[in-house]
């Protein structure tokens, strides 16, 4: 018979930061039971890891990673102080006025995937899948495949979403750093889809809580088919809204403060999907002159 | 907005100011500034944005922590000599907690941060009414209290004119831009309140008859940024024209009104003895020189790419008078050689 594993107990003083009185009470139950013991006061919702570790076993302490990111923060922090001598952004007056397109994204190697994040509903106990590579012809290969399932938690009664979205970029010591695209008035984009509809949200800075979900959107209509397409959406098209609810309150996209860009996809039809994207640049039409496309007047206006 | 409410705002925003400026109690000079801010709230957030609104937020938060300050600081002066009086303070912890209060109310560095971001998220009409007319009640107090220790006050208007000097430089926004240009301009203003407060009026009607063109300017281009500044001259050369002179005036470079006070600024500096001080600010105002050097050459002295030579006249609303544009544009740039009678009307 072999002899069960006795997990061994922390140390006494570090379990008096734990809230839980059970937890006290030496036991030789299996390393298991314990640590489910750990959350069972809390619901966890389908998708979400099991947090079987310890809040101290979550750390790791690497010295030399330490080093690294400060080299990193004070090499930013130099090139920082170095631009703006420069000029705008880095970039001399002359560029910034000559400017009229701009690659903000554009796919060329391993290095650019580490800018974005994809995520699905499988985070909260859904079934769709989303994968991020690098194409054949160096570029974004967003696929997965899509199952509007609800998750079974008894309170979810739609599902079904994938999406991709580009991080915050940073400056040194991680200070949040913005897109400044005011110059600009369209965003330009190449893609290759397959035919289903997308939604392009753009993040803003936001002051307020519960401004936090809030995005401006437009639709990307792919044509599936072995052409590339070249899709031009000015900012003035995209409206706002808040965790998927368009507002009644509409308002134009403020393009000096930009945060991140995502697509997502959402259209309840199961089964793969695929999207290939060349690059994600923005551009000045001057032959666009619309301010914003949505009426901001106040509808139902109190007689 | 509805007249009757605007109305009833502007008044309300008037009478805070001339409460302020008339009153010699404590309280009542604190009710002024109340009053003023809260006059003004309704008109930052009128656009109902939420840039608009985030302002209006900061702004009030910013301003109602001056306030308290304020307030508690003249309640620590009543307790501790037992008067109200503004002209009459005499223990240096409370003045030194008003000096700091009325700082912040101003946008003074290193409580500076706030003023560029506010400014952004308004329109033109409200960033002028917060660059000007909201400076004039804390200047007041600041005037009539009995200065304060030299130090502070020094560090404060230096650290300012680095600080917008600074700040401004990797702007392209223009109300941020304008935003950094006043709290440089602030910094002058205090640097000689302490030894010759007329030259801090002076210092501030000058800079509020530059804001004021500079504000009007970009309010009748309707330019947000450097590049729709730069493409103004196809809406309007004349005025295109006379913007790089305003910005030079802004700089302080003679033969421009905006010369007037830095020189006698720098002159009054080094009779006092600060030769040093005065040396080191004339260099932090290079860095301002710079950004609005910047602008008017990208304003006049560049073509920028653009659709067609007379593009987009239609955006320009034509009916908006510039009588008053063209009297503050006259005033911006052909003061200097009345800077004998100018000065005699300061000195009072």
């Amino acid at each position: 018979m072999s002899l069960l594993k006795i997990a061994r107990l922390p140390p006494l003083k570090l379990l008096n930061s734990i809230h839980d009185p059970h937890l006290l009470l030496h036991s030789n139950a299996p390393l298991t039971v314990l640590r489910r013991a750990l959350s069972h006061n809390k619901y966890r919702r389908p998708g979400q890891p099991i947090e079987d570790k310890f809040p101290w076993e979550n750390i790791t302490f690497n010295f030399s990673k330490g080093l690294e990111r400060i080299k990193k923060n004070f090499k930013l922090l130099k090139q920082e102080f170095s631009d703006r001598w420069v000029g705008p952004e880095g970039k001399s007056i002359i560029n910034h006025m000559l400017e009229q397109n701009r690659v903000i994204w554009e796919f060329r190697g391993p290095e650019s995937l580490q800018e974005w994040t994809v995520s699905s509903d499988e985070m909260i106990g859904g079934q769709s899948k989303v994968y991020l590579k690098l194409g054949k012809n160096d570029t974004c290969f967003l696929y997965g495949t899509l199952c509007s399932a609800p998750p079974r938690d008894g309170e979810t009664r739609y599902s079904g979403y994938c999406a991709m979205r580009s991080k915050q970029p940073l400056a040194s010591f991680d200070r949040k750093k913005h897109y400044d695209w005011s110059s600009f008035n369209t965003l330009h984009l190449r893609v290759r889809g397959d035919g289903r509809p997308w939604m392009i949200s753009i993040a803003t800075e936001a002051y307020f809580s519960h401004q936090k979900d809030d995005l401006y959107s437009y639709f990307l209509y792919t044509r599936g088919g072995p052409y590339w397409q070249d899709v031009k959406i000015p900012f003035s098209k995209f409206f706002l809204t808040n965790r998927g609810r368009i507002q009644d309150d509409q308002h134009p996209l403020w393009l000096d403060k930009v945060n991140t860009i995502g697509f997502t996809l959402g259209d309840k039809v199961d089964g793969p999907f695929q999207l290939e994207i060349d690059f994600i640049g923005v551009c000045k039409d001057f032959a666009h002159t619309e301010d914003f496309a949505y009426e901001t007047c106040k509808r139902n206006p109190e007689v | 907005m509805s007249p009757y409410m605007l109305i009833i705002l502007i008044f309300t925003l008037g009478l805070g100011t001339l409460i302020t400026l008339s009153s010699s109690h404590w309280l009542i000079a604190w009710m002024g500034l109340e009053l003023n801010t809260f006059a003004i709230l309704p008109l930052m957030a009128q656009q109902h944005s939420p840039r608009a609104m985030e302002a209006t937020i900061k702004y009030f938060i910013i301003q109602t922590t001056a306030a308290t300050m304020l307030l508690f600081a003249s309640v620590s002066n009543a307790w501790l000599s037992g008067q109200w009086e503004i002209q009459q303070m005499s223990h240096p912890t409370p003045l030194a907690l008003i000096t700091i209060a009325l700082a912040l109310k101003l946008g003074l560095a290193p409580m500076h941060a706030w003023f560029p971001e506010v400014l952004q998220g308004l329109n033109f009409s409200t960033g002028l009414i917060l660059s000007t007319w909201q400076k004039l009640a804390p200047f007041s107090l600041l005037l009539q209290i009995p200065p304060t220790s030299s130090f502070l006050l020094i560090t404060l208007g230096f650290i300012s004119v680095l600080m917008g000097g600074w700040g401004g430089l990797n702007q392209t926004q223009l109300r941020k831009i304008l935003g950094y240009s006043s709290i440089a301009h602030l910094g002058w203003m205090i640097l000689i309140m302490q030894y010759a407060p007329p030259l801090t009026l002076l210092a501030l009607t000058v800079y509020i008859v530059l804001t004021s063109s500079m504000f009007l300017t970009f309010l009748y281009n309707q330019a947000t940024n450097i590049n729709s500044l730069a493409i103004s001259w196809t809406k309007t050369p004349m005025l295109t024209a006379l913007t790089p002179l305003v910005l030079l005036s802004l700089g302080g470079l003679p033969p421009l009104t905006g010369f007037l006070p830095k020189w006698a600024i720098l002159q009054e500096l080094t009779k006092q003895g600060l030769t040093p001080v005065a040396a080191l600010t004339a260099l932090s105002a290079l860095l301002s020189l710079y950004f609005y050097l910047r602008l008017s050459y990208a304003t006049a002295l560049t073509t920028p790419p653009n659709n067609l030579p007379a593009t987009l006249p239609w955006r320009i609303i034509f009916k908006q008078p510039t009588t008053f544009l063209a009297v503050l544009i006259t005033m911006s740039l052909s003061l200097l050689p009345l800077s004998p009678s100018v000065m005699a009307f300061f000195t009072f």
